[in-house]
């Protein structure tokens, strides 16, 4: 990996953590993305896109790449119905990638710390889907003062719970956390490294258990063998089998529509 | 009293005076709608303030009294939540229209009677097929050390973001008539039918692509005799099990997985544990 560009700055010269203007920058890119996942819905929020932008400031993209694609692996079926709190996958993959950068066991560390802190930023993703409810009783009176100046200040302001609620945990985690946790972390036994390399291997498969549960399986799992076969014995590439679910996907709906002509 | 004269979905015949939108007027709708729809989302109303933030150049152009603007604006800040990108931008489009021939009531029902069904369309082609699938794609050439990965995900959001502008005008043109379109259920079922199974296929092979290098290193010596000489063979446990069936571990696991889910009722979070516990356990034995 040493043709890529090492980025921004390099983790390595800072030993003893991260200086301000680092947490900084990581912090705004935490707000940006949240909010311009909101709307237009740009998917900088991606644990990939996040992982990459992290790890290009902090001079270790590869680093950046592998806990991205890792976590993105890990939520394969999840998605926010309705509003649903899930998992912090952003957060997880800027602060795991900027930590593990700071430490030469890199992907064990990385991934070690991105977890919690998705799981742990639920919390703040409630936080901020409640504080915003302020926000429309402003607008609420507002509205009934015929201000739509007001109204529309308020709309606008509700991005800060939503940004806020991202950029100070990254902040405090990168500007005050990364140091200590990577002097504690220094000298990592090799059975926790390579537990977090086998556990990084097997997690996908909780996110195509979760995928699976949204889909009829019971009804459709033949679909399923056919995928696998055409991989695991017919050695088809991921795109060949692409098309061929195309296929079969019209193929279906050919069959069905034709039934009920007949019938 | 043309009020008395609306009824849910119905043009009006009489004195309703309709105002010819402008260009700008509809352009600025669209692109607030598109830019910020969520960003006020909240737990109590969810995207009310945003559909009413995008509606106000429509408001106010067509309502000329500030009671008829105030009236306007109380309506939309009503419950509304939907999927965002490719349900609310036909919603808006077609309340936009509606909104300029002062049909408040049939705003109203539209917006409550569409955002369900298109919703559930939404969520499924973007969370159950697309997301998916491009995850598993753009995830698999970042684990190779490309950077084409992230910006697949990059491309997809541009791609959502980009469809709402022709959904928008799709229902601006519909109007009142994207509810029959909408309401064509078979049509809609058999959309989300059709993408389904092709999810189901590509996610069959994807399970042992993506997870291909979980493999047992272990190996047993056995002794054989051949014409009566001793002879010692080391056996890897992996290549006897790809002669049964390929990829087996992988399929285990997201079986295991699967299980925990949906047999034990159990949340992501305590299988995530579960798998953490289990994959230190094999690979301090070794035997992953």
């Amino acid at each position: 990996m040493a043709s890529l560009p090492l980025g921004l700055t390099n983790a390595l010269q800072f030993a003893s953590g991260y200086p301000l203007y680092i947490a900084l920058i990581l912090a705004v890119w935490a707000y940006v993305g949240i909010v311009l996942q909101l709307g237009p819905g740009l998917w900088w929020q991606e644990a990939l896109v996040s992982g990459l932008v992290t790890g290009w400031i902090v001079g270790n993209i590869p680093l950046g790449l592998t806990v991205g694609a890792t976590l993105t692996l890990l939520s394969l079926g999840l998605w926010t119905y309705g509003g649903a709190t899930i998992p912090d996958f952003q957060t997880g993959s800027i602060v795991g990638t900027a930590i593990g950068a700071l430490s030469h066991g890199s992907f064990a560390v990385g991934l070690a710390v991105a977890i919690p802190t998705a799981l742990f930023m639920t919390q703040m993703d409630v936080i901020g889907r409640a504080v915003t409810t302020f926000f429309i009783h402003g607008a609420d009176r507002y509205a009934a003062e015929g201000n739509e100046h007001g109204v529309a200040a308020m709309h606008l302001l509700g991005q800060i719970p939503w940004g806020l609620t991202r950029a100070i945990p990254v902040f405090l985690a990168v500007w005050l956390g990364a140091g200590p946790i990577q002097s504690a972390i220094k000298f990592l036994p090799s059975w926790f490294t390579n537990g977090m390399t086998t556990t990084g291997m097997i997690l996908p498969a909780l996110g195509f258990a979760i995928l699976l549960t949204m889909l009829p399986v019971r009804r459709y799992w033949p679909f399923l063998l056919i995928g696998f076969v055409l991989f695991a014995y017919l050695k088809v590439s991921i795109i060949g089998i692409a098309i061929v679910a195309v296929a079969i996907g019209f193929l279906m709906d050919m069959l069905r529509t034709r039934r009920e002509v007949h019938v | 009293m043309s009020e008395q004269q609306i009824e849910n979905g119905q043009v009006a015949t009489a004195t309703r005076e309709i105002v010819a939108l402008d260009r700008t007027t509809v352009l600025r709708a669209m692109l607030r709608h598109l830019i910020t729809l969520q960003w006020s989302w909240n737990y109590e109303r969810m995207q009310a303030l945003g559909y009413l933030y995008s509606m106000l150049p429509v408001i106010n152009k067509v309502y000329k009294t500030r009671e008829e603007r105030i009236t306007a604006m109380k309506r939309h800040l009503v419950f509304y939540n939907t999927n965002p990108q490719v349900g609310s931008p036909p919603i808006f489009g077609a309340t936009v229209a509606l909104e300029a021939q002062r049909e408040g009531d049939a705003v109203d029902s539209l917006k409550v009677g569409l955002m369900g069904p298109l919703a559930g369309i939404g969520d499924t082609i973007q969370a159950i097929l697309f997301r998916p699938i491009i995850g598993v794609f753009a995830a698999s050439l970042a684990l190779g050390g490309s950077i084409i990965g992230p910006f697949l995900m990059i491309l997809s959001g541009i791609f959502w973001t980009v469809l709402m502008v022709p959904l928008f005008f799709f229902g601006y043109r519909q109007g009142t008539g994207i509810v029959t379109e909408v309401a064509e259920s078979g049509r809609v079922a058999r959309i989300t039918d059709v993408a389904t199974i092709m999810g189901m296929v590509v996610i069959g092979g994807f399970i042992p692509s993506i997870m291909s290098k979980v493999q047992t290193p272990l190996k047993f010596v056995r002794t054989v005799t051949v014409q009566g000489q001793v002879h010692t063979q080391t056996v890897a446990i992996q290549s006897i099990l790809d002669q049964i069936v390929p990829y087996i571990i992988p399929v285990a696991f997201v079986f295991f997985a699967y299980w925990l889910l949906r047999g034990l009722k159990l949340s992501p979070v305590w299988v995530m544990i579960i798998l953490f516990v289990v994959g230190f356990v094999l690979a301090a034995v070794g035997a992953l």
